[in-house]
Order: structure tokens, then sequence, then C-alpha cells
């Protein structure tokens, strides 16, 4: 029994978990990492699109790793403000939520510019096996109005919430113009309050309420569905906010969210920024380059292609992707 | 003597170097406090309406869970039920189940479309989206605690005090009234008061399960996701204080009681089985 080395090994043990510690934190290890990673904080609707098709096509073209997160757009946004998040790229659902949170001197300059990368259009998604699904079938074709199908007392639909997703907005004018647009003042009376317990949800709790057959129906992005393999039904252009050409229709719709934010409807953009909190800006570069550049796998989505206008400070916008934005647009 | 001062001294540092994870941050929290735009963020309408719900719904998630849980415990504390361990380790599992999954499980059974949510919706009776799913959600996640401290408390009874009853003629029902639950009681009412905080923190299913009315909790992440840190740091400062209270009182019991602490009937339980 050789006891006196024990506590010397106990210290021993100790070194080692604080050296693993120190060096599981250190910047070497990091760097070597992390050097060829894209942090990018995106709006929730993507996650299935960026996790599953973006993300791995950018480290399939390129060799960085992509590390992907979802968050609510204006809830990322905040993250960002209040510097609990420090991404290398921003994507937003709502070009708005970079004016509003993000840039100018009130919010830190945090983001200098910004640019859209595709639009996307509002639809009606349902679940396959919902004892909907026929009719559902038949409004796709045109045969039964679709809201028709959601004025039955017992089908179960869901939506967004204002108060913290533009889609939950965005819904909120699809009611509205459907209501102008077929002269059926009663369609925007199915949502009930703004935040009607019955309907409302956070945007991933409500895919899985779909998903999971437990609601019939949904008002969902088009890339959102065709991720997830569910079957929908698109909707007029003059409502699903999709096409720029009614931008001014959609603007006559607008919201004031509890906290006092003011919404006005506008076409569908998601746009991407490289915000004042990139670490890794090579990467950055490249990730932005490459969605610009990647109109066959958005169009794959169910993404609408769109001009990609330099919004904000153009001269802070890296060359590179300056160029490529200006090599695009010259036709 | 020397060597264990300095297993002490090094197991001291190891468990200092803990408490900067699990310290630290409620600390700073007390210590970035503005009263006063804190207490108008509380005094929002839509903030105490949380408040209610949680307090509410809460409290009828631990009035369930004693009704329901205390007589279960009973059960498997003193019968030879058949599969005993099996009951036990289904009782343990929604501990180590992640929120979410938790969340979605209780849906794809109590949703509309769901084995017992479909029924109760033919009568016209929902249990998601009201103070039913929120109470459902929050029984998943914090009726093991009561559970397996009652059991636990019931273990820790010297049988041959119930036999004495019973020679005295006494009935089952007799026995446990008068013998078993006031001296198991103050294991039972320390885990009544954790599964009523664990009940109150309860964000994961509930979000699922219903997200109306909102619950502290979830208001909190709407507040976070809409107004950001800001929105939220005052809610997280009202659920802190109030599990600081709870884990206060819990700890209270016990000394009145001379009853041991918060943990032992936790890890009573577990060892007692083997």
């Amino acid at each position: 029994m050789s006891h006196p080395p024990s506590s010397l090994r106990l210290i021993g043990v100790c070194l080692l978990l604080l050296t693993f510690f120190t060096l599981a934190g250190s910047p070497q290890a990091a760097a070597q990492n992390e050097e060829s990673t894209v942090s990018v904080l995106y709006a929730g609707s993507l996650a299935a699109v960026m996790e599953n098709g973006v993300g791995p096509a950018f480290t399939k073209a390129t060799g960085y790793a992509f590390q992907g997160e979802a968050q609510g757009s204006l809830g990322a946004a905040q993250m960002i403000r209040d510097h609990v998040r420090t991404p290398d790229i921003f994507i937003s659902a709502d070009p708005m939520v970079n004016v509003s949170v993000l840039m100018g001197p009130n919010n830190g300059n945090l983001v200098k510019w910004y640019v859209p990368v595709a639009s996307s259009q509002l639809v009606l998604a349902y679940n396959p096996r919902s004892k909907f699904a026929a009719k559902f079938e038949q409004a796709s074709t045109g045969r039964l109005p679709w809201y028709e199908i959601l004025e039955t007392p017992s089908v179960h639909f869901g939506r967004g919430d204002p108060t913290i997703d533009p889609k939950g907005y965005r819904t909120l004018f699809l009611f509205r113009l459907a209501g102008k647009y077929y002269h059926r003042p009663e369609i925007p009376k199915l949502l009930g309050e703004a935040e009607n317990p019955d309907q409302v949800f956070p945007e991933i709790v409500l895919m899985a309420r779909v998903e999971s057959g437990q609601f019939d129906a949904g008002i969902f992005y088009k890339h959102e569905v065709i991720a997830h393999k569910l079957p929908y039904l698109e909707l007029p252009p003059e409502i699903n906010q999709g096409d720029a050409r009614f931008a001014s229709l959609y603007a006559e719709e607008s919201y004031t969210t509890p906290s006092g934010r003011h919404v006005q409807g506008s076409p569908i953009l998601f746009t991407i920024t490289i915000p004042e909190t990139v670490r890794h800006r090579e990467a950055a570069i490249k990730f932005a380059t490459f969605l610009l550049s990647s109109s066959a796998l958005l169009k794959d989505f169910g993404f609408g292609m769109v001009d990609h206008p330099i919004a904000g400070d153009t001269s802070l916008v890296p060359a590179q992707l300056r160029e490529l934005i200006a090599r695009n647009t010259k036709p | 003597m020397k060597r264990i001062n300095i297993t002490y001294i090094v197991f001291g540092l190891l468990g200092g170097l803990l408490l900067i994870d699990l310290v630290l941050p409620v600390a700073s929290l007390m210590f970035n406090i503005e009263w006063a735009t804190w207490g108008a963020a509380l005094r929002h309408a839509d903030a105490i309406k949380a408040l209610k719900v949680s307090v509410v719904s809460s409290l009828l998630t631990v009035a369930i869970m004693a009704l329901l849980g205390i007589p279960a415990a009973y059960v498997l504390a003193r019968t030879e039920l058949p599969f005993k361990r099996l009951w036990i380790s289904l009782i343990f599992l929604p501990l180590v189940v992640p929120d979410l999954a938790g969340g979605i499980l209780l849906l794809q059974t109590f949703g509309p479309y769901g084995i017992v949510g479909g029924s109760f919706e033919a009568q016209n009776i929902r249990l998601t989206n009201n103070l039913a799913g929120i109470v459902l959600a929050q029984l998943f996640v914090a009726a093991p605690f009561v559970i397996i401290s009652a059991l636990a408390g019931f273990r820790s009874v010297d049988t041959k005090l119930e036999w004495a009853a019973a020679t005295l003629g006494d009935s089952r029902w007799e026995i446990f009234r008068r013998v078993s639950l006031p001296l198991a009681w103050p294991g039972i009412a320390s885990g009544l008061m954790l599964g009523w905080i664990r009940a109150l923190g309860e964000f994961g299913s509930t979000l699922i399960m219903a997200y109306n009315p909102h619950t502290l909790p979830v208001y909190m992440w709407v507040k976070f996701e809409s107004d950001g840190l800001r929105g939220a740091l005052p809610t997280a400062f009202c659920l802190v204080s109030m599990a600081v209270i709870a884990v206060a009182v819990s700890m209270l019991i016990s000394r009145l009681t001379g009853y041991a602490d918060v943990v032992p009937p936790l890890s009573k339980a577990m060892t007692s089985e083997r």
C-alpha cells in the first residue's frame, strides 16, 4: 500500500481538469475549428432550408463549416443588439427588422447595410391525414374557396404570433386583404382577436402542431412547407404578399404590437447582412457570396428571385460581394 | 490530518469553480436590478395576468400532485406491486426527458386529435391552449418530485409503528391517516414545495401544450423575443425571487421538523430501491 502519491494523484487530476478547461476555451483551440466556420443567425422559418439545404451545400462547395441558429427575426435582432449573440451573418425575414432594431446610432450601428436575398409568399398548408384533407385538395384546384373550409367550426388552423413574428402579422394582413379581394368582409373575422389563443403559436410549435396532425392547417411561408413536405395551396398574389407588383396594396395594412412597434404590409423579403459582430469575416463573405449566387437551390425551396439592391451604406459592403451584386443586376 | 486538509482544500476549490456556473449568473441578476423600470414592467397588465395564470395553474398542479401522487407513493412503498421497479423507473422518466420532447408527446396524447384529447374534443372540452394544457404540462415535469419524495418519506416511517396501530384495531386507511402520513409529512411537504417551484418554472412543454394564456416563463420568452433582454429581465427576476423563497421555505420546513434537507428524499428513493 503506497499511500503518499494519492494526494498527489488527486492534485494531478485537478490540474488535468483545469488544463482541459483552459485549453478548450483557449483561442488557439478555437481558432483551429472556428476560423473556417461561419456562424449564421437566421429567421426561424428558414430552419429546415438552412440546416438541410443551404448549410450542407455551402460546406460542400467551399469547405467552410456552417453553424446555424434559428430564432424569430425580431428576437434574433434583439439578441444581436443586446450582445447575447455575435453572429457572422444575420438573415432576417423582414427588411424593417434591420432598420428598426440594428441600424442607426440608437441601435449601436450594429448593421450598416443589408441586401435582399429572395422573396417568399404565404400559403395555406394542411396535414395530409386531416379529415378535411380532401376538401383542401379540392380548394387547391380551385373547386372550393379555401376560406370556406376554414369557416367550418371543427377545422383547427393555426398561425404565427403577430407580437413576435413577421409571419404572424403578415397573416393578419393576408386575411384582411382576402376580405377585400374576395369581397367577403367576414374573412378577417375568422381570426378573431389578433392574439387569438386558439390559433396563435410560435413558429416552431405551429409547424409541430400541423405536422403531428393536431392542427388541420396553418398559414406558413411557401419555403417552410416545401422543406417540411406538407401539402399546401397557393393564394392569389394580391393577398399572399409575395409579389412586389402589389406592394402598394400590401402597404394598406398595418399592425401595432403590444409593445408599440408599428409595422406595415410589404412584400415578403429575406435579407442578409454581415453585422458588426462578425468574428470570421472571410467566412462571412464566402457565405453571403454563396447564398446570393444560389438561385437554383433557393428556387427549389420555393423562394422567388429578386434583385439585390443594397440598402444602407454601400461603401461598407465587402468589395467581393459588391462586385457579385453589380454583375447580377447589370442586364 | 494534513492530507485530509489538502483534499478538502482541493475539493473546495473544485466546488468553487462549479459555483461560478451555479451562483454567479443569479448574483449578477441581483446586482443589476433596476427597481424603477422593472417595477413598472412587472405592474404591466400582461405581466400581472401571466403571474395570475402561473400562480393558479401551479397551485392546481400541486393540489393534483398531492391528491394523486401521495396515494401512488403509498402503494409503491407498502405493497408488493408486480413490476414495481418498472413503475418507479417510469415515474423517474419525465425527469430526464427534455421538456420540448415531453411537450410534443403530451400534445400527441392530449391535443384535439390525440388519443385522450380527441374524446374530450368530442364533448367540446379542450385540453390544450388553456389552463388544462398548462396543468398537464406542469404535472408531467413536477409530479415525479412529489411521488419520489413521498415514497422516500413513507419508507422512512418505521413499519413497526403501523403494525402497532393495526394491532390496536386501526384500518389501513386509519393507519395511513394517523401514522404514516403525519410521520412522512416533512418529506412529502418538501417534495410538494420542489414540485411547485418546478411547475412554476416549467417552460418547454408548456410552450407546446399551451402557448396561451401565457404563464410567467412563456411571457418572459415572448418579452425576450419582442423587446430583447430589457423586456425579459424583470420577469426573470420575478421567477428567480419566487424560486429563492420556495427553497427558503422548504429549508425552513426541514429545520422546524428536524427533517434533514431538501435533497435526501430523492437520493433515498433512488438508493433504497436497489
